[in-house]
């Protein structure tokens, strides 16, 4: 075996080891949440005219699919489903599988989230290097004053005001769903799905770019006083060059972070999904806990525990690539 | 071919792929969102809509939308004279019988494909109904007094009338209502899901076996679990509309061409809108996007915003009440005397000013209903004698020393022990007018000296744990929920309050959590709470009542709970595309989503 795929090998199995853990921690976490999947709807059915007898009837039809199997047993049961890759009937959907349900809601936290972390890695990249190569001008000093201010302004906020803005105001803008066409592969369709993308990214992007403009800021001030770089400018080197050997150097502690962000983007941003009505897994998640949605709980935490624990072997891979010194 | 140049290649071949997949497919505009005066947006209060889940109405979160492609036989008018009373829906007619109830099918019901709605249909939705726990004896193991939808046999009487039988031995009251209740299903969608031998299994549930009928319950329940996830693969409807297609923003339903009515059907198409709160609904509104829009609980501001954006407001009776209850046998809220202090201390008008003021209106007086419906029931005497406890510290004051308590001389109270007394008024998370108003009533209580916390518990789930297992002394309840009035007092003199059913007879136990004695004595005569409730479900409404009015002293004078305000449904519509809506005033429609309007005749084209 080579040793990449020593390396790779390895990882696997560490992080066969990390979702097995985090599988089993959250399968007992979210069975210790007060209350059962039933109690929310019987109230509802109390609500809706039915009598205790028919709603406790109700529900046990409705919600049989909650195991009252002893705890271990369950867990036995849940985790030899897991290994053939089944994660389960949801209750609050009456037995439909979880992985229907979550991969129906997935796309639309992918789109969003991706879409702004793609946007604000690349814009708060490109405005951090600016800021400090030109720290002591005016314009850098205001780019990092405009990193500090939106890094600190909460999502609610943001998220409101371009609401607010660009679509209660102004009309510009749609809220709320993913698109006005059927979906298809057409344009009007795809365009309305990007029309009604834009104010979740552009809050997500605002958000995200403060934090990645103030690492790159940094991370280019800590390369620019390396030694490398004097040595490489009294050698002659034209700014484009020294401009190449600062951001390969600086973005590398960034590339962790981005990889580790593709995994989180899994979980949705429940506020910005909330606020524009963007119907993502960070909405099904809030639902799932609300109404103590086990399986779908354990579903939708073990997808970001999977694709945060992919992530970080990618990122650890792909490492060992662009930084020659991790490969000693 | 060097590498930059594959990459080219292939990022160009991606484009053009794209380019001409997109001017290939045709474009189909879902969301009219205002531009066109055929398509009615709406939201379903009861269905935020998740793309993945099924157009199946017997699953715990469906994607069917009741009076649009979801159809009952009829419709409920919430009326509290006469709980029997509904419009008609795929029933254009029904008479009650001594055995049961004769219906007379819709002449034109159709489903939309095309097919005749039949009797075989109607004994689907009966067997399904069953396998849901909306029928049968699975649903009255609870309290067999109470009385579910016993339906022994479904017959063809011909010309279009059906007859459900009523298990013999079996008098339900509400036999009537709940027949017409039921979700009619397709005999084809469903007719597979449900076993052959259903009817064996159902008459078994009703026989004199109970072991046998045990089993048979059980084995209703396992295939009723199948039949909730299943899937159709597509939607079938009797109703005025049928799903064209669910989109995780919306569902869209197209007018249904084989309605029974379909000249009265204005809109083309209904737009169901998905939403996760309050605030998106509002939202919507603010955009004239809504064509109606269900209750929310809002604040004035945004009342205004709405109203500002031209909608026009509705309101209707709703059979629900916000009240605070107490867990008696928590000290000192285990003294009658105590509790009337705190009704005296509390002003209704304010703290529902603050809490729902646009939602709500301040409760009359303590008797268990709402008083739209409390009216219905009493004389004018007994409602005035009814203590509506206004606010006067004085009175409250009073009380208090009479039940040994002490105030010191910075004005706090203190228990007959010596104790100071502190109280946590517990709300839920979510519920934004029960946390406003716990702030105004725990300000009211802290100025008249006793130190009150306003306490939130992360969800309802938790909440209703902690309140069964007797955490919370003193918190938020939902009371009077009717409009039939066993439903109502149920709530208060029902399993939470320790009464159950053993062998049809009803006992006392301390099961619950309200922990209220088993009788009052209420103006020199003893008034057995949970037994009279029980009463309630088998006495016609015409007969209930000197019940009624001994229930309603009794809880007026006891107060369980303290109720606060009364809910009223306000809903919300825009005059902009379409005209001819309900008014204020026409409480058996508003009771019903717009689909049922569209069913009467409201709602056209402007």
């Amino acid at each position: 075996m080579t040793g990449f795929g020593r390396r790779l090998a390895g990882k696997l199995a560490m992080g066969l080891v990390m979702v097995w853990a985090v599988a089993t921690f959250t399968f007992f976490l979210v069975r210790a949440l007060p209350g059962n999947p039933g109690d929310v709807q019987y109230e509802n059915y109390i609500l809706m005219g039915m009598s205790p007898g028919q709603a406790q009837a109700r529900v046990n039809a409705v919600y049989g699919f909650t195991s009252h199997e002893p705890l271990p047993r369950q867990y036995g049961g849940y985790l030899w489903q897991l290994a053939q890759g089944n994660l389960g009937q949801s209750t609050s959907y009456s037995g439909v599988p979880v992985a229907h349900i979550i991969g129906s809601a997935l796309p639309w936290t992918v789109i969003p989230v991706l879409s702004g972390l793609i946007v604000s890695f690349l814009i708060g990249v490109a405005a951090g290097v600016v800021a400090a190569v030109k720290r002591s001008s005016r314009w850098g000093g205001l780019l990092s004053l405009s990193g500090s201010v939106v890094a600190g302004v909460p999502t609610f906020v943001v998220a409101l005001l371009l609401l607010l803005v660009f679509h209660t105001e102004w009309h510009l803008l749609p809220f709320g769903g993913t698109s006005d066409y059927e979906a298809g592969w057409n344009a009007p369709y795809v365009g309305s799905v990007i029309e009604h993308a834009v104010l979740p990214v552009c809050t997500y992007a605002l958000l995200s770019y403060g934090g990645w403009l103030l690492a790159m800021k940094s991370s280019v001030i800590s390369v620019l006083g390396d030694d490398f770089i004097l040595a490489a400018e009294l050698r002659g080197i034209t700014p484009v060059t020294r401009a190449r050997y600062i951001g390969r150097n600086a973005i590398l502690p960034l590339f962790t972070v981005l990889a580790l962000s593709f995994g989180l983007m899994f979980g949705g941003s429940i506020f910005i999904e909330n606020t524009f009505d963007y119907p993502g897994l960070g909405s099904l998640l809030l639902k799932a806990i609300g109404t103590r949605d086990y399986t779908l709980m354990s579903g939708a935490f073990l997808l970001i525990t999977v694709a945060v624990i992919a992530a970080n072997i990618l990122a650890d891979l792909c490492y060992t690539l662009i930084d020659p010194r991790v490969r000693r | 071919m060097s590498r930059p140049k594959t990459l080219v290649a292939a990022v160009a071949a991606a484009v053009a792929l794209t380019a001409s997949s997109a001017c290939s497919g045709s474009a189909k505009k879902i969301n009219g969102g205002g531009s066109d005066g055929n398509v009615y947006t709406s939201i379903d209060a009861n269905n935020p809509i998740t793309a993945g889940a099924p157009m199946n109405p017997f699953n715990a979160s469906p994607n069917t939308f009741l009076g649009y492609d979801q159809m009952q036989l009829g419709f409920d008018k919430k009326n509290p004279a006469d709980p029997n009373d509904f419009f008609p829906g795929l029933a254009a007619s029904w008479t009650a019988t001594d055995t049961g109830l004769t219906v007379q099918l819709q002449p034109n019901a159709k489903w939309s494909d095309g097919t005749p709605v039949t009797l075989a249909d109607i004994k689907t939705s009966v067997a399904v109904a069953y396998t849901q726990g909306l029928a049968g004896p699975s649903a009255a193991t609870a309290n067999p007094s109470a009385g579910s939808l016993e339906v022994s046999g479904v017959k063809d009487l011909g010309g279009g009338k059906i007859e459900f039988d009523e298990q013999p031995g079996v008098k339900n009251l509400y036999f009537t209502r709940l027949a017409l209740s039921l979700t009619i299903v397709s005999d084809k969608v469903y007719g597979s899901q449900v076993p052959a031998d259903v009817w064996t299994t159902i008459a078994a549930a009703q026989g004199p076996d109970a072991n046998a009928a045990k089993a048979a319950i059980t084995k209703l329940t396992t295939e009723g679990k199948a039949l909730a996830a299943f899937a159709p693969a597509k939607d079938v409807s009797a109703g005025p509309f049928v799903i064209d297609h669910i989109d995780p923003g919306s569902a869209v339903m197209n007018r249904n061409p084989y309605f029974y009515d379909v000249k009265k059907i204005a809109p083309k198409q209904v737009v169901v809108r998905h939403f996760t709160g309050n605030e998106q609904i509002w939202s919507y509104m603010k955009a004239g996007e809504l064509d109606s829009a269900p209750f929310t609980a809002m604040p004035t501001n945004v009342l205004n915003q709405v109203l500002g954006a031209g909608y026009t407001r509705m309101d209707s009776v709703s059979f629900v009440g916000a009240s605070i209850a107490f867990n008696e046998k928590v000290a000192p809220f285990d003294k009658t005397a105590v509790r009337q202090a705190l009704a005296y201390v509390i002003d209704r008008d304010a703290v529902t000013k603050v809490g729902e003021p646009v939602g709500g209106v301040p409760n009359a007086a303590t008797t268990g209903l709402i008083k739209a419906q409390s009216d219905t029931f009493l004389s004018a005497d007994q409602s005035a004698a009814l203590n509506p406890y206004k606010p006067d510290p004085a009175k409250a004051g009073a009380l208090l020393q009479g039940a040994g308590f002490k105030k010191d001389s910075s004005g706090q109270w203190h228990l007959p022990d010596g104790s100071a007394w502190k109280i946590t008024l517990q709300a839920v998370n979510g519920f934004s007018d029960w946390i406003s108003a716990s702030a105004v009533i725990a300000n009211e209580l802290t100025g008249f000296g006793i130190p009150t916390t306003a306490a939130v518990t992360t969800d309802f789930a938790t909440y209703k744990k902690e309140m069964g297992a007797g955490k919370y002394a003193f918190g938020w309840w939902l009371v009077a929920l009717g409009p039939q009035t066993d439903k109502a007092y149920n709530r208060l003199y029902g399993s939470d309050d320790g009464f159950v059913y053993t062998n049809g007879q009803i006992t006392h136990n301390d099961s619950g959590w309200e922990h209220t004695p088993e009788t009052y004595a209420v103006n020199g005569q003893t008034v057995a709470t949970g037994p009279l409730t029980a009463q309630l479900s088998v006495t016609p409404v015409a007969d209930q009542k000197p019940i009624i009015a001994q229930l309603a002293a009794a809880t007026n004078q006891e107060l369980p709970v303290i109720q606060i305000w009364d809910y009223t449904r306000v809903q919300f519509t825009l005059n902009k595309r379409f005209t001819n809506f309900p008014k204020t005033g026409d409480e058996a429609l508003l009771a019903n989503p717009p689909g049922v309007w569209m069913m009467q005749g409201y709602v056209q084209n402007k």
